[in-house]
């Protein structure tokens, strides 16, 4: 499967372009939130009015894309919540009237699926949809989707991305399940914070896909997925992945690593970066914040390496001279649900 | 591509705690639509729904979980998940293996615990014990540790439509060779927020819902789960096979956040790729398990589309008017009950139909018919922001 486009709205200036400019903005403390574009060629006022910040985002990624591919045959996102923030003021809204008469728009709002439902609405796009909602796997399902849906050859080009929205409800629930850090860090910091916890971003990455490599930038070779895994799973797995896609080991020219400063679970990382003595390994998270979709900024940055852009220093966790054609990218996410893609020049 | 078969099934549902059960409400025409005992909601008092009925702490005795933070999702989930397993005999190395996939669907998740959700979400909780529970995976990672799965874990949310998406996904990756056995399904618990939800919609009937008649008043909601293991020719061996996944079909009607086209272009759509992916005409289609929830929009729109599509009506029922609307799990159970026809040969009959749906002037199956043809049956799922799939299996050859 090949990416010929892509677009990414996040906590840096990814969609202008000015983040390849070397311009990273700093945040302090634990919520990093997307700088969003001005959205008035892509969005109709009236509907921007009653959009929540995921289906915003989501569309603002990815309706650029369908405009620019007009042979789009399907759309394929992964979201952990979708529109959280209108789930929680529905929520709100039947405690606050006691189930009396409440009015709808939050309701549809809050349903994960609707990022997906309006980007084929605006487009009026009838091909296949579906959303993966897997939590920290959602994007590597929408991969993997897309993937069969290629092989099957009954489309050529898809629309694939994830997209999350922060609210300050679920910000507050995995505060109490302990995800966050207890004391403010500046991002420059966080990987060097050696405390638990991580902090929280948010974001939206699209891409279209096709089978053909034609004006391709990358290729996903593949992806792999798999939750509770064992200190020992992971380096056979490893190795197994790569071998199945004819990959050596030391053919991988970079990782991109989901370090997110958590103290109790960023040595599933140093233990993967030691079996590659020689490679350029980048982070993100130090960028962007952690969310469950959050690889799919790894899929994003990925392809910017390879288009040969400008990549900020602070995306270089260990920098090697070796050119980059073969990317492996690892995540996890919570310590639970860890996956490898790996990517390649085409 | 690998030929996928269905070895065993598992159902929980307002007709039953197993496939038994359900399987003998269906052949008595018995509704499990009624009031409540366990719901906690102002509509408990005045609509009736499909509710499961066990409470949520007999659930987990059943299932003899002590795990902290289980919810009512995640214990259907569990009960459908044993029940299938136990049918299809899949010994727990072949459920942990790296080519054993599990996709599930749920649009409630942990919601079903408003207060506590709202209290976790304003930080005012006196207990850390769900903060992991509420989202729509809950259910499935929980399952992914207890089973230690270790191939593809996935959970779709397509709203209505989103566990007939699930076994889609499961049959797909089989058929790629990527799993040779898929666990699939979907579980939605009641409760308050979509209850409010399709209120507010005002499509939330107080009595039962009466699907495909032209004076229904809108939905019953219900809630349950049900779980299909799927098997690779390859794999499956001297097993039973209860019915074969023929074809299915995905499509969006990019018409209304909420509601269907008149024209039902994503039913067709969805209806005619199911057909194309299973090499079938429209007149090899011997029974459809409509989507059918009894709201005004669905049941006109997706006879239009049936129409459209078939030219000739097959012969067709809703079951949702023994169950309920299960939103997620609907697209799962539904296909379970076409199994149970497939298997057994035989039609269950559409509750509460009086008066048909014009111009269409169709009568669904309104009587139990045994010893009936059935070599393939459809099913289909619709649901919001335009998702619409329909999905074929076939009598095992």
């Amino acid at each position: 499967m090949y990416i010929l486009s892509h677009t990414c709205i996040s906590p840096q200036t990814t969609y202008s372009g000015s983040f390849l400019d070397g311009k990273v903005i700093e945040y302090l403390g634990n919520k990093y939130y997307t700088i969003e574009p001005d959205y008035t060629d892509v969005i109709p006022r009236s509907l921007m009015r009653r959009m929540g910040k995921a289906t915003r985002i989501g569309i603002g990624a990815g309706m650029p894309l369908i405009k620019k591919h007009e042979n789009i045959d399907g759309i394929i996102l992964g979201t952990a919540t979708g529109g959280l923030r209108a789930c929680v003021i529905f929520l709100d809204q039947i405690l606050q009237y006691d189930e009396g008469t409440l009015t709808p728009t939050n309701f549809i709002q809050s349903t994960p699926n609707a990022v997906a439902g309006s980007l084929a609405l605006m487009s009026n796009n009838m091909g296949y949809n579906n959303t993966h909602t897997n939590l920290g796997l959602s994007f590597e399902a929408t991969l993997l989707d897309a993937i069969l849906l290629l092989e099957e050859n009954e489309v050529k080009e898809l629309l694939v991305g994830a997209v999350e929205e922060t609210s300050e409800y679920n910000y507050n629930i995995d505060e109490s399940a302990g995800f966050f850090k207890k004391t403010e860090v500046q991002s420059s910091q966080l990987l060097k914070s050696n405390t638990e916890g991580s902090v929280r971003g948010e974001g939206a990455a699209m891409f279209v896909v096709s089978n053909s490599k034609e004006n391709a930038l990358c290729e996903i070779v593949d992806v792999i997925q798999f939750s509770f895994p064992q200190k020992k799973n992971i380096e056979e797995r490893t190795l197994s992945f790569l071998e199945k896609n004819n990959t050596k080991l030391d053919e991988i020219d970079a990782l991109v690593l989901g370090f997110n400063g958590d103290s109790r679970y960023d040595f599933w990382y140093d233990n993967l970066a030691d079996h590659f003595k020689d490679t350029t390994i980048f982070s993100y998270k130090n960028l962007i914040g952690d969310f469950p979709t959050a690889n799919a900024f790894a899929v994003w940055l990925s392809c910017i390496v390879f288009e040969g852009k400008n990549i900020p220093e602070e995306a270089y966790y260990r920098k090697s001279v070796k050119e980059i054609k073969t990317i492996l990218i690892y995540n996890h996410y919570n310590n639970k649900q860890h996956s490898f893609v790996l990517l390649r020049l085409p | 591509m690998k030929k996928v078969f269905v070895t065993g099934m598992g159902v929980i549902s307002a007709i039953g705690n197993n496939s038994e059960d359900n399987l003998t409400h269906l052949r008595n025409g018995d509704t499990g639509i009624g009031k409540t005992n366990y719901l906690e909601s102002n509509y408990a008092q005045t609509h009736l729904f499909g509710e499961v009925k066990m409470s949520t702490s007999s659930l987990k005795e059943n299932l003899k979980m002590t795990q902290k933070g289980l919810t009512r999702t995640d214990l259907l989930a569990f009960t459908a998940l044993e029940e299938a397993i136990k049918a299809s005999g899949l010994t727990p190395n072949e459920i942990s293996s790296e080519k054993t996939a599990f996709i599930s669907a749920s649009t409630i998740g942990g919601m079903c615990l408003t207060e506590q959700l709202y209290n976790d979400a304003y930080s005012n909780s006196d207990t850390t014990e769900y903060a992991e529970s509420y989202t729509g995976n809950a259910h499935a990672l929980r399952i992914a540790e207890v089973y230690k799965l270790s191939g593809v874990v996935d959970v779709i949310n397509t709203a209505c439509s989103s566990s007939l998406n699930a076994i889609m996904m499961g049959a797909r990756l089989i058929k790629s060779g990527r799993a040779n056995r898929a666990i699939v399904g979907g579980s939605d618990a009641l409760g308050k927020f979509t209850i409010n939800g399709f209120n507010a919609l005002q499509i939330l009937s107080k009595a039962p819902c009466k699907p495909f008649d032209e004076e229904r008043v809108g939905l019953t909601l219900g809630e349950g789960a049900a779980y299909l293991i799927l098997e690779s020719e390859d794999v499956i061996g001297e097993k039973k096979r209860c019915a074969e996944i023929s074809g299915f079909g995905n499509s969006n009607d990019a018409f209304h956040p909420s509601s269907i086209s008149d024209e039902a272009f994503g039913v067709v759509a969805a209806m005619t790729k199911a057909l194309k992916s299973a090499s079938l005409k429209p007149q090899d289609i011997d029974y459809i398990n409509a989507h059918g929830t009894a709201t005004g929009n669905n049941d006109s729109s997706e006879l239009y589309g049936i129409k459209k599509t078939f030219e000739n009506f097959p012969p067709f029922n809703s079951t949702k008017s023994y169950t309920g609307h299960t939103l997620a799990a609907a697209g799962v159970i539904e296909t379970a009950f076409s199994v149970l026809s497939i298997q057994n040969q035989e039609l269950y009959p559409s509750l509460n139909f009086e008066k048909p749906i014009q111009p269409f002037n169709q009568t669904p199956i309104i009587s139990y018919q045994s010893q009936q043809k059935i070599n393939f049956a459809m099913t289909n799922s619709f649901g919001f922001a335009g998702n619409c799939s329909s999905l074929i299996i076939g009598k095992p050859q």
